[in-house]
């Protein structure tokens, strides 16, 4: 069953990032500049400011920096509280925020090894991927 | 609000113009008021809260209508345009502003303008009825700002992500992991504002707060608590502000503003926040409003910075270079932020105990302090205090001097 999830947000380059989830990949644009990966997805480098990029594809390995729980319902009811966030940084050295699966809060200490999975959503635009990530065996 | 231009921080501009007037509305009375909604009960706008401020800090200054020549309006979630205050003032004016950007961020504007000779006595004027319009945060009620660099939390959606709240929240994870700190620890600065605010006539929450009452409120954003974050209230502010030599002969001691900085977070957002903590921007944007000032670190004597969270404010202290990194929740827990310590912060409660004026408070606390009237919040003697905006995405520090 697909869990029912916030908005995403869509349009030119933000679906490519969605279209990539829903084959189970995780990727990020890559500069063709400078290389520096851009997460989230904007249209312009934040580092040199060129607006070509290159899709690449991402280890989905990474480790825990920070995490919180939230528990205050700020999507009224879209999702049920309360529920854990972390924050990853990825192996390619993005921060990425995102959810765990298959462990919690009680669970996590700073610099936990964990890797990409993706679960089936949905929101208003329909059906797809988030990636989540679990414990790294 | 982040594209707010900054004037120049140059040496000619220091001290160029002075606060001679301040006008705040009654906080406390009017969120008690909004409450329990008595019968007649009317709920305050922009505008009736902009005529109660600029009445109070125009009496305050000692000057006559006739000598206001310029008008600055600021209403963070809507408000009537500067000719419609003109109107509903009764002003004549040379100049007109409208100013964007929280925390007195437009004060150096204004300055400049006065500098150049548009106007020589302006009305600065802020206004928000954020809680009688409902206004919610976080959540999908975070527009999207397409424009935002680098982008805001809005698009974390799909994780659940959203609120300024959870920023401190992993921005505290984070630090407590890092310099092995309790959850009382960080209750001190909940607890110290709180008696801060008890010591301010107008502030909000004036009930007495222990470390017992912060670690039983509830969570919003684990593992940061209710008492961690910010109030929110309605109110205005306004500031009358005037050419240096003029202010000399004002009625109430000047307030000079003496210099300004800014720095904004271009990329890598997340990281400058929470493993930073917004560090490189603090130490370059305070360096070149102390500089402007002709000052230094060690010369300022009272802190304000906008704290929309505890960890905010921990992170302002020691980004700045006020104290070491991990060590600020000590020097809260020994005093030395207290009234009468060694650098007294947030001295009237600030947004978390005091009022949710968009830092707008802390600057008029500035001015209370400076002009040596805050009673048993005073700080002895001072000369110099420092205020310090700091967003996820920018820092904009302003030195205030006594005297013009
Ligand atoms: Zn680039």
């Amino acid at each position: 069953m697909a869990h029912r999830r916030p908005d995403r947000t869509l349009g030119p380059g933000h679906d490519e990032f969605w279209a990539w989830c829903d084959k189970q990949e995780l990727r990020l644009p890559k500069c063709q500049a400078c290389g520096k990966l851009a997460w989230p997805v904007t249209p312009r480098c934040q580092q040199c400011d060129a607006s070509k990029f290159v899709w690449v594809q991402l280890s989905g390995r990474g480790s825990i920096v920070s995490w919180g729980t939230f528990v205050q319902d700020y999507y009224r009811g879209q999702m049920a509280t309360p529920y854990d966030t972390i924050l990853v940084e990825l192996e390619e050295g993005v921060l990425f925020i995102s959810n765990p699966d298959g462990f919690g809060e009680q669970d996590i200490s700073p610099g936990m090894e964990v890797s990409v999975r993706f679960i089936d959503c949905e929101d208003s635009a329909g059906p797809f991927r988030l990636p989540v990530f679990c414990r790294s065996s | 609000m982040s594209k707010t231009a900054v004037p120049p921080t140059v040496p000619e501009l220091s001290r160029a113009a002075s606060i001679v007037g301040l006008g705040e509305t009654d906080y406390g009375d009017d969120y008690r008021a909004q409450r329990n909604q008595p019968e007649g009960y009317t709920p305050p706008t922009p505008e009736s809260l902009t005529k109660i401020a600029f009445a109070r800090a125009l009496e305050d200054s000692g000057l006559k209508l006739g000598d206001i020549d310029g008008l600055a309006v600021s209403y963070l979630y809507g408000g009537p345009s500067p000719a419609e205050v003109a109107t509903m003032l009764d002003l004549r004016l040379r100049h007109t502003m409208t100013v964007h950007g929280i925390m007195a961020g437009p004060i150096p504007q204004v300055c400049a303008a006065i500098a150049d000779g548009k106007c020589d006595t302006m009305a600065v004027v802020y206004a928000v009825a954020t809680r009688s319009t409902g206004r919610t945060f976080g959540g999908m009620s975070a527009h999207p700002d397409e424009d935002a660099v680098p982008p805001s939390y809005y698009y974390f959606n799909p994780w659940g992500w959203s609120s300024q709240g959870a920023h401190w929240a992993f921005c505290w994870q984070h630090y407590r992991h890092r310099f092995g700190r309790a959850e009382e620890d960080l209750g001190q600065v909940a607890v110290q504002l709180r008696k801060n605010a008890m010591a301010t006539p107008q502030a909000v929450m004036r009930k007495p707060m222990s470390i017992e009452d912060y670690m039983a409120s509830r969570f919003i954003v684990k593992p940061l608590r209710l008492f961690d974050m910010c109030l929110v209230n309605d109110g205005g502010i306004c500031f009358i502000v005037t050419r240096a030599d003029k202010a000399r002969d004002c009625a109430q001691p000047p307030v000079s503003v003496a210099g300004w900085g800014k720095a904004n977070v271009k990329m890598d957002k997340l990281d400058t926040l929470i493993r930073q903590q917004l560090r490189p921007q603090c130490q370059a944007a305070g360096e070149q409003a102390l500089q402007m000032a002709g000052l230094s670190l060690g010369d300022v004597g009272h802190f304000e910075a906008y704290d929309a969270a505890t960890m905010h404010l921990v992170n302002h202290i020691e980004s700045h270079g006020l104290a070491e990194p991990g060590t600020a929740l000590d020097h809260f827990a020994a005093g030395d932020f207290a009234p009468g310590g060694r650098l007294p912060v947030n001295t009237a409660g600030g947004m978390l105990s005091g009022s949710y004026m968009h830092g707008w408070n802390h600057v008029a606390e500035a001015v209370h302090q400076l002009r040596h009237e805050a009673g048993e919040r005073q700080t002895p003697g001072l000369e110099v205090a420092m205020t310090s905006l700091a967003q996820t995405d920018q820092v904009h520090p302003i030195i205030f001097t006594r005297g013009a």
